[in-house]
């Protein structure tokens, strides 16, 4: 066992650390809050883009795509410095899609996408929900032979038809967030409604957002940001964008969550961390708050689950570099991180008190309003990338083989 | 990093599993708990051969030299089993005192007997307060010519019964003292505690006991030195017990709900049972995490005080968190005494209530973290 960093880990966590402090400005931090954790079209694009020329965006891709083949442990302690900082960190081509590509993708999608997406050029938005299918992913719809008189965007699903060298796509995604900022849907779509077995008619595809057809309708999420429906009317999808086999998108998509679904938690730590220097300094009732036992346990609680959640954070990095693949560890820790971040912005907003519920700007909000915000958006948090029940479903099912139902 | 145990380890897990499901199996657990000794003096001598006894006992005292982390899975594995016995006392409790701050004369005395399994010692320090801070202390030990004299009493002794030694933590001038106690002084009386979960923890009332000077373990006066070291490392060593016993319910509850049928299904189906044992796990790998670093920094010479607090806090909590969601899901037939499932959810209670519960270790984490 060894739960250290190894010195050259260290020293590369020290100059993304650096780096990070002289790049993160207050407007790049409240871009970020604006574009739901994305590398927003201003300050976003612009950090991210000299990560990518220190190739720090992709870090264990290999050389040529615009990587530094590096461990997954590098790839991990880079993200958490990112959260930290509080620089963009939900950057689905990067962590989620450009993973996949590399992995199932010809060679023609790598040298298209992987080197573009390295150096921070483009992003892309995923297109997996559906009005009718949420937790239940393969609940994706379409049935090409389906000759009913409703239109599939009013049925809510998205049709694929196949017109030999393209995809012809109509219907509807929903909560698709950041599409109406980068610049590619990251689809996955129904392309085989013959198949009884639902998993196994769906198809994974690129598509470009400023296609002929597409409709993207903002919807205000809770903490502010927004997410979209996006509406395919006839939009043409050529077949080159497809990824890996046709019919196998479930299986990538599933994969894909067992690599990339962890949630880092450097953001949580520096609240808690600004949060501790609060109490230091702040006084109530001509009583500093640090002598409060109450708000003494409720950071030694916070500061324990926040260590729980980074271990398990680390123990993902840890697996993947000996050659195992995360399934149910993944789910445990997006479950715990969330959770526990959740709770952490109640506890931040009670130990503010009734300036609590101040908003970022008010010249009255302690820590700017970060609690406040935090406790918003935690109830997200909890909710998409897999809800905390799905993730429990599948601690049960996969982590200790309990049966399924029917 | 490497969350993994080395090929040594796993052998050393491996045996102990074995060892301690031959040698341990439940049916003895509950005969010790109405036995008058406790524990079997065959299974300790057993446990001295196979070397477990001075693993962490460097070599030139007679004992293996091994690190904390492989006492830490033997531990696991105890705590695996319920093992009764005064391992824990005398191995990881006085046992590391002794090494921690003992003389050369007395770790010369007193490890190589240890390690071979003839000497028995335990630690008397809670008070009738139930204060687990060691820098409190009332049974005072009065200097008297070449010795010294401890009168108080002290409360939750384990195996003071059949301690050679008894390590009593007291008040002298200078603050707090450590004495080695013979353990049939005269002026010694033992009774013992009802507790919980019936391992053999004692009152012991000293009664102008003589002591002399030259047995006191480290400087007068630096006792609590001592023991805030010894008893951190104590808390880990408690905390990876916990997480055994923890594992072990767990399983008994997956093998049980994927058995027992009700409406016609194995109840493991439901998504309330299932999210049971997913939050059951959650605790069981959290747990075992924060206790493994814990312990690795111990056997790295790292500082160890906040993940060793961590731990004891967290660990605290999950193991009855564990054993009441055990009970829930298993349902009547784990609140039968014959079942396993008790021994478990009163030793997670027992041990949640030494070294610390969650609240005072939160309390000394609040404090590492600058408040």
């Amino acid at each position: 066992m060894n739960f250290g960093f190894t010195p050259g880990e260290e020293k590369l966590r020290q100059e993304v650390r650096d780096f990070l402090k002289k790049e993160v400005t207050p407007e790049l931090i409240a871009e970020v809050a604006q574009y739901c954790g994305g590398a927003g079209p201003v300050f976003g694009r612009r950090l991210i883009q000299k990560m990518g020329t220190r190739r720090w965006l992709c870090p264990t891709w290999p050389k040529e795509y615009g990587g530094m083949n590096s461990s997954e442990m590098v790839g991990f302690i880079i993200r958490h410095e990112m959260t930290y900082a509080g620089a963009p960190v939900s950057l689905v081509g990067a962590t989620m899609a450009g993973p996949t590509i590399l992995r199932f993708g010809d060679d023609e999608l790598k040298k298209e996408y992987l080197p573009r997406l390295a150096r921070g050029e483009i992003d892309m938005a995923l297109g997996y929900t559906e009005p009718q299918a949420g937790s239940d992913l393969a609940a994706i719809e379409l049935r090409a032979d389906d000759k009913s008189e409703v239109p599939a965007i009013e049925k809510g699903e998205v049709q694929v038809e196949d017109k030999g060298d393209y995809f012809l796509l109509n219907g509807q995604k929903m909560f698709n967030t950041h599409a109406h900022f980068v610049e590619y849907h990251w689809l996955g779509a129904r392309t085989d409604p013959s198949n009884p077995k639902r998993h196994r008619g769906i198809s994974l595809m690129v598509v470009d957002l400023k296609s002929p057809g597409i409709t993207i309708r903002n919807m205000t999420t809770i903490a502010g940001w927004k997410t979209n429906e996006v509406f395919y009317d006839n939009v043409k999808v050529p077949k080159k964008n497809l990824v890996g086999e046709r019919n196998r998108g479930f299986y990538y998509i599933m994969t894909a969550l067992d690599f990339e679904r962890m949630f880092p938690v450097g953001g949580f730590q520096r609240l808690l961390d600004e949060l501790v220097k609060y109490v230091k300094e702040t006084k109530r009732d001509g009583w500093p708050l640090s002598e409060d036992p109450v708000i003494r346990q409720k950071l030694a609680e916070m500061a324990i689950e926040l260590e729980l959640a980074s271990l398990l954070y680390y123990q993902l990095a840890y697996m993947l570099d000996k050659g195992e693949v995360p399934n149910y560890q993944s789910s445990m820790q997006k479950m715990f991180a969330t959770e526990t971040a959740h709770r952490l912005a109640d506890v931040a907003t009670q130990i503010v008190g009734p300036r609590g519920q101040l908003q970022t700007g008010s010249k009255w909000a302690p820590l700017d309003g970060e609690a406040e915000l935090h406790y918003r958006w935690g109830f997200i948090e909890t909710v998409y990338a897999g809800t905390s029940e799905i993730m429990r479903n599948i601690i049960a099912l996969r982590g200790l083989g309990l049966p399924m139902l029917g | 990093m490497d969350y993994g145990l080395n090929e040594q380890q796993e052998m050393l897990k491996k045996t102990a599993r074995d060892f301690l499901t031959a040698e341990c199996p439940k049916s003895l657990v509950k005969k010790m708990v109405g036995d008058a000794m406790g524990y079997t003096p065959e299974l300790w001598r057993k446990m001295a051969e196979l070397g477990w006894i001075g693993l962490i006992i460097p070599e030139n005292y007679g004992g293996s030299g091994c690190s904390f982390l492989d006492l830490a899975v033997i531990l696991e594995e105890m705590g695996r089993a319920c093992l009764p016995g005064p391992f824990f006392t005398t191995v990881v409790v006085a046992g590391m005192i002794i090494m921690e701050s003992g003389s050369e004369v007395q770790k010369k005395e007193l490890l190589p007997k240890i390690a071979q399994g003839k000497l028995i010692v335990t630690l008397a320090r809670t008070e009738a307060d139930g204060g687990y801070c060691p820098d409190k202390v009332g049974v005072r030990a009065v200097a008297n010519g070449s010795n010294y004299i401890i009168r108080g009493t002290k409360l939750f002794v384990p195996y003071a019964h059949v301690a050679d030694h008894i390590i009593c933590v007291t008040k002298t001038v200078n603050g707090v003292s450590l004495f080695l106690v013979d353990g049939k002084s005269p002026g010694i009386k033992y009774n013992l505690l009802k507790t919980i979960d019936g391992d053999k923890q004692f009152e012991v009332v000293f009664n102008r006991v003589e002591v002399p000077t030259g047995n006191i373990i480290g400087k007068e006066g630096h006792g609590n030195i001592t023991l805030r070291r010894v008893l951190g490392k104590a808390a880990v060593a408690k905390c990876v017990e916990m997480v055994g016993g923890a594992q072990q319910v767990l399983e008994m509850t997956v093998d049980y709900v994927k058995d027992r049928k009700q409406f016609g299904v194995p109840v493991g189906v439901f998504q309330a049972v299932q999210h049971h044992c997913a939050n059951m796990l959650t605790d069981i790998d959290t747990s075992r995490f924060i206790s493994y670093k814990a312990a690795w920094k111990i056997s790295e010479r790292l500082p160890f005080g906040k993940e060793a607090f961590m731990a004891k806090a967290w660990v605290s909590d999950a193991y009855k968190r564990v054993t009441k969601l055990g009970h829930q899901t298993m349902g009547g037939v784990s609140l039968m005494e014959d079942h396993d499932m008790p021994l478990y959810s009163k030793r997670a209670k027992a041990a949640e209530l030494v070294f610390g519960d969650a609240d005072f270790n939160r309390e000394v984490v609040a404090q590492e973290l600058g408040l």
